[in-house]
């Protein structure tokens, strides 16, 4: 709840002491921001009109005094110069701007001189400046998530944009959370290193006023890490419902786009899948497949139930019950239709694919040991005709990176097996993939063989049984929190930035992966909060991945990595 | 939450910056540039605005920022908005005079009857009142104006449903507690009357099986009874069924919270929305709501019907259909109540009734 009650506030905020009807202004990331936590029936309710983009009222010249203008933007040039325009000739009675970080002076010098007719009534930074999806997971949606994968000189300027927008990000979490943390970092991760220090720069020296709050007996600490460390958990299919959606549909600041899809209803065309709107996806988002559809079933039951009361009317008694009862009917049955058509498009999918099958391997890859096996297995499902590219891909990026030292011989086979059978995606991908989340990349221990206790837990889980053998996997996240759960992060792979320290257990955590999280990692984050083990986690990433999402960024890293060689 | 006011650094900067500014202006001849630009936006437009601007050139030429009238409509909703406050209140007064006449008295609260009859009455006017103008609502103008009315709209609308379904539920209460009343009360009579029959039967042997005069006094006096709670009910319950209709014509303006329409990025990208042309999907809603069977899937129910807000539309018309349908069976239920349960009549209601249900 915290994440999602904060962005909350800051809207009640900004729009409970305006009186009167009022416009709401949003940029495009603000939109998102906005959108997840806030629905237009409440905005109603709080006497917000009308609700546009920054750049498109710009078109629009015609004045409407009688509405009060609420902006909130996020503080960027493009937004300062569309400010700057709109304050020339303004078209609002009045003028309460909110911008989501800190302004810069020079941003507030050209607002400054813009407002010739002194109709800005108020300048604020209220904090809301990351997409709260869920309670405990947020996302920044930053489009050129890919730059993260490379140097620094092949486009410093991006990078820093890239920097940038991630450090603003944190920041703003941390100010909504009114706290000041300790930041570590992973190791081998130079871009963990600069985002951490950039931030810890901008709470301890630059702002240090702003970020000085109440400290607490242990500070919060705020772990920086890379995507790369762990680069199973997003190749990697799901079976459990909030994931398997993203995965095999994909889901946008909690909304599921069903338009491509095959042939659906109109009013089902885009859904809303949000744990807090909506009661039966809260409690079935971390099942999986085999359950959901169970209580899928269940509430269908339920639902024809209610549908075959209402349809023996005999009395007046009845139709005014009916009445009385219609708004709750149709909410239902809008729900019923929601999930059902989720869960039949992905079934569909599932079939096509045989994602069944290919999913048996994966996990097999991601968990187990056996490179013969492992290497037969993924032969044979290469071979496999009605497997898609995609999968095929996929596969042969978990056995690279499962088994990259062990079998040069057999990797290369593999390799010209994907290359004969799937134009689109050639080997050098895969190596790229190698070059940067290879096993000599990586710090944490993302197979459990690294040290004798690790291997000895395997081998133990191995011989106790797995319940479901396509959610067997954890995310290496998992083994993270537990670490520090356990206060046993080891200082050697995540160091602390400049003199930091922590002595004892922090109670509040903020992890944030560069260059993305999983949905799989925040169901983690979600059920060791559940357990109550006196530590509260929170994930963040630059985006949300999927599979397809993880790809495309190496595939565009790839261009331009080799685009910048070329140019030297 | 943290925040930062930055209002006086601003206003700092902006005076700083403005009092730079002026000697620029006083040089200039009229400092007419600075007003032009102010009421040419006015000027170009073709609204009901009356610009109150002052033609004082200078100093002053930064109040040149001229405020107009708002346009039109925002009268209306105010009126609207006002009557539901009115509704409001005049709620509270029903809520206390139900509660008044369903204490035990002594007189035969026919007094609290005609209170209640006013209140009820009053407060469904002003309710029928504001939603005729309500829907008067236009979606003329440009599109950002048509949006602001749209969602004005949609925000009364909201109001005036809950207002509505709250006098309903009131209502339906209140029905409900002076029917066990009352029939507390003939109970109780026919049970005196039973016991008094047996005893008489008992006294008088098997030889009298008629009625006497005495029972058939008491027989009509409790007949009166029924007659009256009849039409106490009909009454309450033509208005539930007013309201009801009300309820259903405004369903068509609210929203469905929790479903996409609800988001806000969605209504940003999908501004205009016509529903005038709902109405000829409303033909074709009446040709089909006859002719479709209760499916097997739910999911079959909506292959038929085609766009997200017509399909709205078209739920709520259906609805209106057999809305009316209740006044109609309400308004025969007075003379003709045993012939209602009928076959003819109830099927066809019925009839009704279950296409709309399975068309949802």
């Amino acid at each position: 709840m915290v994440l999602i009650s904060a962005v909350r506030d800051y809207v009640n905020r900004m729009l409970q002491d305006i009186s009167g009807m009022k416009v709401l202004i949003l940029d495009s990331q603000t939109v998102s921001i906005v959108s997840v936590v806030y629905s237009q029936s409440e905005l109603l309710q709080k006497e917000v009109f009308l609700v546009e983009l920054v750049d498109s009222i710009s078109k629009s010249k015609e004045p409407m005094s009688h509405l009060k203008a609420v902006y909130f933007l996020r503080p960027t040039s493009e937004n300062i110069q569309h400010m700057r325009r709109q304050l020339a000739s303004p078209r609002f009675g009045e003028y309460h701007l909110f911008f989501s970080n800190l302004l810069k002076d020079t941003q507030l010098h050209i607002l400054a001189d813009s407002d010739e007719h002194e109709v800005v009534q108020q300048v604020q930074e209220f904090y809301a400046d990351f997409v709260a999806n869920d309670p405990y997971h947020f996302s920044l949606n930053i489009p050129s998530n890919y730059m993260y994968m490379l140097p620094a000189v092949v486009d410093p300027s991006n990078l820093q944009h890239f920097c940038d927008r991630v450090v603003d990000g944190i920041a703003a979490i941390f100010l909504a959370l009114k706290r000041r943390p300790v930041v570590r970092y992973q190791r081998t991760s130079d871009i963990a290193k600069r985002i951490a220090q950039e931030t810890s720069k901008l709470m301890y020296q630059q702002e240090s006023g702003l970020f000085d709050f109440r400290r607490t007996e242990v500070s919060p600490l705020l772990l920086v890490i890379d995507r790369r460390d762990d680069p199973v958990t997003p190749l990697l299919n799901q079976w459990t419902y909030q994931a398997m959606v993203h995965e095999l549909i994909g889901i946008q600041d909690n909304k599921v786009d069903l338009r491509n899809i095959g042939k659906t209803s109109k009013d089902q065309q885009e859904v809303v899948l949000s744990s807090e709107q909506d009661a039966f996806f809260k409690a079935n988002m971390y099942e999986n497949f085999g359950d959901i559809g169970m209580n899928i079933k269940r509430m269908v039951d339920e639902f024809q139930q209610v549908a075959k009361s209402n349809q023996s009317i005999q009395t007046i008694e009845d139709m005014a019950k009916f009445v009385d009862n219609y708004p709750e009917y149709r909410k239902m049955h809008g729900n019923v239709s929601k999930h059902v058509s989720l869960v039949t498009e992905m079934s569909k999918t599932v079939e096509e694919r045989k994602l069944m099958l290919v999913s048996q391997t994966e996990q097999e890859l991601a968990c187990n040991g056996g490179q013969g096996a492992a290497f037969e297995a993924v032969t044979n499902l290469l071979n496999n005709e009605s497997v898609s590219d995609i999968d095929r891909l996929r596969l042969v990026m978990l056995y690279a990176l499962r088994y990259e030292k062990e079998s040069p011989v057999q990797l290369m086979q593999l390799f010209n097996k994907l290359a004969s059978q799937s134009p689109k995606y050639k080997p050098g991908l895969v190596q790229f993939m190698l070059k940067q989340a290879g096993v000599d990349k990586r710090t944490g221990d993302l197979y459990g063989n690294r040290d004798l206790l690790n291997i000895a837990l395997n081998m133990a889980r191995g011989l106790k049984g797995v319940e479901n053998v396509y959610t067997q996997h954890q995310p290496l996240l998992f083994q993270t929190m537990e670490s520090i759960t356990k206060g046993r992060l080891r200082d050697v792979d995540y160091p602390y930035v400049g003199n930091h320290f922590q002595q004892g257990r922090p109670q509040e955590v903020v992890i944030f992966i560069v260059g993305g999280t999983t949905y799989e990692e925040s169901r983690s984050v979600a059920l060791q909060n559940a357990i109550n083990s006196g530590i509260r986690f929170i994930l963040g990433g630059s985006v949300v991945l999927n599979s397809k999402r993880f790809l495309k960024d190496l595939e565009d890293a790839q261009r331009t990595a080799r685009s910048s060689t070329n140019l030297v | 939450m943290a925040t930062r006011n930055r209002t006086t650094v601003f206003r700092k900067y902006r005076d700083a910056l403005n009092s730079n500014r002026l000697p620029e202006l006083s040089s200039t001849s009229s400092g007419g540039p600075v007003i032009e630009m102010a009421t040419t936006s006015f000027l170009n437009s073709n609204r009901s605005y009356a610009p109150l601007s002052t033609e004082d050139p200078g100093p002053s030429s930064r109040d040149a920022f001229t405020v107009g009238l708002p346009p039109d409509w925002v009268d209306v909703s105010e009126e609207i908005a006002a009557n539901i406050q009115r509704a409001r209140v005049t709620m509270a007064e029903l809520v206390k005079a139900h509660a008044k006449a369903l204490t035990p008295s002594f007189g035969d609260g026919k007094e609290d009857q005609c209170v209640i009859e006013a209140l009820s009455q009053e407060i469904t006017v002003l309710l029928r009142k504001s939603e005729k103008r309500l829907q008067k609502f236009s979606a003329s103008g440009s599109s950002e104006d048509s949006n602001i009315r749209r969602n004005v709209q949609r925000f009364l609308a909201t109001d005036l449903q809950n207002l509505s379904m709250d006098l309903r539920k009131k209502q339906s209460m209140y029905l409900k507690r002076l029917q066990q009343q009352k029939e507390g009360h003939d109970g109780l009579d026919l049970e005196m009357n039973l016991n008094e029959n047996k005893s008489r039967w008992e006294d008088n042997g098997s030889s009298d099986m008629g009625f006497s005069v005495h029972q058939m006094a008491k027989l009509k006096m409790s007949e009166q009874f029924t007659a009256e709670r009849e039409r106490e009910i009909r009454q309450v319950l033509e208005s539930v069924n007013e309201l009801a209709q009300i309820m259903k014509d405004l369903s068509v303006l609210v929203i469905d919270q929790g479903t996409i329409v609800d988001r806000i990025d969605y209504n940003i990208q999908n501004v205009a929305v016509s529903v005038e042309d709902g109405f000829k999907q409303l033909q074709k809603v009446l040709s089909l709501s006859l002719s479709l069977s209760p499916p097997r899937t739910h999911t079959h129910a909506h292959k038929v019907l085609y766009n997200h807000n017509k399909l709205s539309f078209l739920k709520h018309s259906t609805f209106n259909i057999w809305s009316m349908h209740i006044s109609e069976c309400d308004f025969n239920w007075n003379c003709r109540q045993r012939k209602l349960r009928e076959k003819g009549e109830w099927l066809r209601v019925q009839q009704c009734l279950l296409s709309c249900a399975s068309s949802c």
